[in-house]
């Protein structure tokens, strides 16, 4: 069977600096659908870079980039659009909900985009649906400036999910949250795995790392192609820091200087999802 | 073309979306482009207007565009076979100008040679009362002067144009008061004028008797005035009847040596009558290099000469709606910075690069249409208030409609500024990077 999504020694440089620096150093992910996967990893890591280039918001250096079993790697701008909007919703940590617009229209917008046209009714339909499934269809004539930071994120996913993707990546998406929030939102975007959708999750929370199948640690640009528990993740022999407590994460500090845990399973049996 | 029409109705609700959600700043452009799309339609109304009402004067005074015309020598025979050959044809008139005098008999008229009232060597002019003749004008003194000098008293001369037809098919009048000649009923034995302007102003200021002297009559017949037109011409000038006038003088007299004469105005359908008019009179001895038909062009020359005027106001208006554009640019590149985050997120989204530019173009073009109804509604409403205001000093303002050419270069002008206010920002906008928003 061919999986969702394959990445095969991606690369990325940050050019116009003195001296280039790597981002991103032959990175090789798997994901199949309906597979979940948080990626761990301190600021700086290149857990961002990764998301946005599986994203097709940028185009990495070398390496191939996989969706479908289709080369995407070198894509052009407008087919890379087409893809955005067809294959992939994403969930940032700040929301980016446009103000002026309702939150029935803040959905919509991901259907207003240019990629095909959806007439009005069906448009509305898609949306409510949308906002049903995350909870909150009665708040569609809401602005943002009147939701709860959890409403508002949620407003997010439905907008990341009205197109029905292939994969969800989700960029610290609890972030802003407080931790009762944040665990409804990762619900919702699991949920959305139950009905095939991968999902990349990049963040620092322990918790909701692991409720996703497989965890995956990214350093300086390198992933850790050992499936691994946010446990071993963050143990404080491997990973050079304190154990954070359940829930809380670790802080950008205390997770400076985290390397790859040694003998993680590569298989990953049993982590919870 | 299903896509292209997906695209341009995202576009368009992203572009209202915007608008709807900046009202101040799109205000803010609309001020500053309003007065250069205000220029430029006023210039265009300003020259159609200029240009329509030259050319209902240059219609009353010339003829209308398309006319075909002739003057002919104004011998008996060629009048007579004119008026014989149109008699009853509504497609074309004669028109034969004689010298008439109403008022006392035997009187030098006021006017004599039927000048204008208020101009020298007319009654009235700087230098007193006038007598012309053959040696030149002199002013009539007080006393009645030698027995040589003939007394001035109370007649008024005029030019007489004697009409087969309604002439205002092809010179519109505009009627001014009572009625204009009617050619179905039975011919009056009192001659029906109607006079113009000027010869209205020597019969209001002098009280002459109804003696109408025409040279080649036996008897003066009583001339009934029923209607005064605007007919554009200077001197005074009355129009009658040709068969009404047959009762006092056979219509075969031969035309005034002055002014011109005969003269025949024809539809430009009717072709066939030209033919057949051109055959008799070669046929009964009128010369045939004497007989030549023209099209009235006054529209053409017209625009030839409006046509440089109109530019150079454009090309003023033009840099005034520059400025309106500096506006909306710089309006526009300020409201791209502030929407990096959204760009970006319509990007992420699966909005492409060209869409998005596109929809900063829709913004920018809606708020130049906007700008152009307005600057059109604008000018439609001061041209109907100075229709209703200054209609005594410039009778042509009183029927003038916006023209329609002044509201197409308004919206023209709307949206060119649009798209060059809005190009740059435009640009910037779909240069916008992605990863803005995954980074913030």
């Amino acid at each position: 069977m061919t999986a969702l999504l394959e990445l095969h020694g991606i690369t990325k440089t940050l050019k116009g600096q003195r001296t280039p620096r790597t981002i991103l150093d032959g990175v090789d992910l798997t994901v199949e659908s309906g597979e979940s996967v948080a990626i761990l990893g301190r600021s700086g890591s290149g857990k961002s870079t990764l998301l946005s280039l599986i994203g097709l918001f940028d185009r990495p250096d070398g390496g191939r980039y996989l969706l479908g079993g289709q080369d995407i790697t070198r894509l052009s701008e407008r087919r890379a659009a087409a893809l955005r909007s067809a294959e992939f919703g994403f969930v940032f940590q700040r929301f980016f909900l446009l103000k002026h617009l309702t939150a029935a229209q803040n959905v919509a917008m991901a259907l207003v985009n240019g990629q095909g046209w959806l007439p009005r009714r069906k448009r509305r339909a898609r949306t409510m649906a949308a906002l049903d499934q995350v909870g909150i269809a009665h708040l569609a004539k809401h602005r943002p400036a009147r939701l709860s930071g959890g409403e508002q994120q949620r407003v997010a996913v439905a907008r990341a999910l009205v197109r029905e993707p292939r994969l969800l990546l989700a960029d610290e998406p609890t972030g802003a949250l407080d931790t009762e929030t944040g665990n409804l939102v990762i619900e919702v975007m699991r949920s959305a795995t139950e009905r095939g959708c991968g999902l990349i999750l990049v963040t620092h929370d322990r918790d909701h790392a692991n409720k996703m199948r497989r965890v995956l640690r990214l350093d300086d640009g390198v992933l850790n192609p050992a499936t691994t528990t946010p446990d071993e993740a963050w143990t404080p022999h491997s990973a050079g820091m304190q154990a954070a407590p359940s829930g809380a994460g670790p802080t950008p500090e205390s997770a400076a200087g985290v390397s790859a845990p040694d003998g993680a399973d590569p298989t990953r049996e049993g982590v919870p999802r | 073309m299903i896509r292209l029409s997906g695209r341009f109705r995202s576009a368009l609700i992203i572009g209202i979306q915007g608008i709807r959600a900046r009202k101040m700043r799109t205000f803010l452009s609309m001020v500053s482009l309003f007065l250069g799309v205000l220029a430029v339609v006023v210039v265009q109304a300003g020259a159609e207007t200029v240009e329509q009402a030259q050319l209902a004067n240059l219609a009353v005074q010339v003829g209308k565009d398309g006319t075909r015309q002739a003057y002919l020598p104004g011998s008996p025979e060629s009048v007579r076979v004119s008026n014989e050959t149109l008699a009853n044809r509504p497609d074309g008139v004669v028109i034969a100008t004689r010298q008439a005098i109403v008022g006392e008999p035997g009187v030098v008229p006021v006017n004599p040679g039927g000048t204008p009232f208020d101009q020298p060597g007319g009654y009235g002019g700087p230098g007193g009362p006038m007598y012309c003749d053959q040696y030149g004008c002199r002013p009539i003194s007080p006393g009645g002067g030698d027995a040589g000098t003939p007394v001035p008293g109370q007649a008024i001369e005029l030019t007489l144009n004697t009409l087969t037809g309604d002439i205002r098919q092809f010179k519109p009048f505009r009627q001014v008061s009572g009625e204009w000649l009617e050619f179905t009923s039975a011919p009056s034995l009192a001659p029906r004028l109607v006079l113009n302007l000027e010869a209205a102003k020597g019969f209001n200021r002098h009280q002459v008797p109804a003696e109408m002297r025409i040279d080649g009559t036996t008897a003066n017949p009583t001339p009934r005035i029923i209607g005064v037109v605007d007919d554009g011409s200077p001197q005074p000038v009355a129009y009658s009847r040709t068969d009404e006038l047959a009762n006092w003088i056979s219509p075969n007299t031969a035309a005034s040596e002055f002014g011109p004469g005969l003269q025949v105005m024809l539809a430009p359908t009717a072709g066939e009558l030209e033919r057949l008019l051109i055959l008799r009179l070669t046929a009964t001895g009128t010369p045939a290099d004497q007989i030549h038909f023209e099209t009235i062009q006054a529209r053409e020359n017209i625009a030839r000469d409006l046509a440089l005027i109109r530019w150079i106001f454009l090309g003023m208006a033009s840099l005034v709606l520059l400025i309106g554009v500096a506006g909306i640019l710089n309006v526009g590149l300020a409201t791209v910075g502030e929407r990096v985050e959204e760009f970006a997120l319509r990007r992420a989204v699966g909005t492409s690069r060209l869409l998005l530019a596109g929809i900063v173009l829709a913004e920018t073009l809606l708020t130049g249409l906007l700008t152009a109804t307005a600057a059109i509604g604008a000018s439609a409403l001061a041209l109907s208030a100075a229709g209703a205001l200054l209609a005594d000093q410039a009778p042509f303002l009183e029927d003038m409609v916006f023209p329609w050419r002044a509201g197409v270069a308004g919206v023209i002008a709307g949206l060119v500024a649009g798209l060059l206010g809005g190009l740059i920002p435009a640009i910037r906008a779909a240069r916008i990077p992605i990863a803005t928003v995954m980074r913030a």
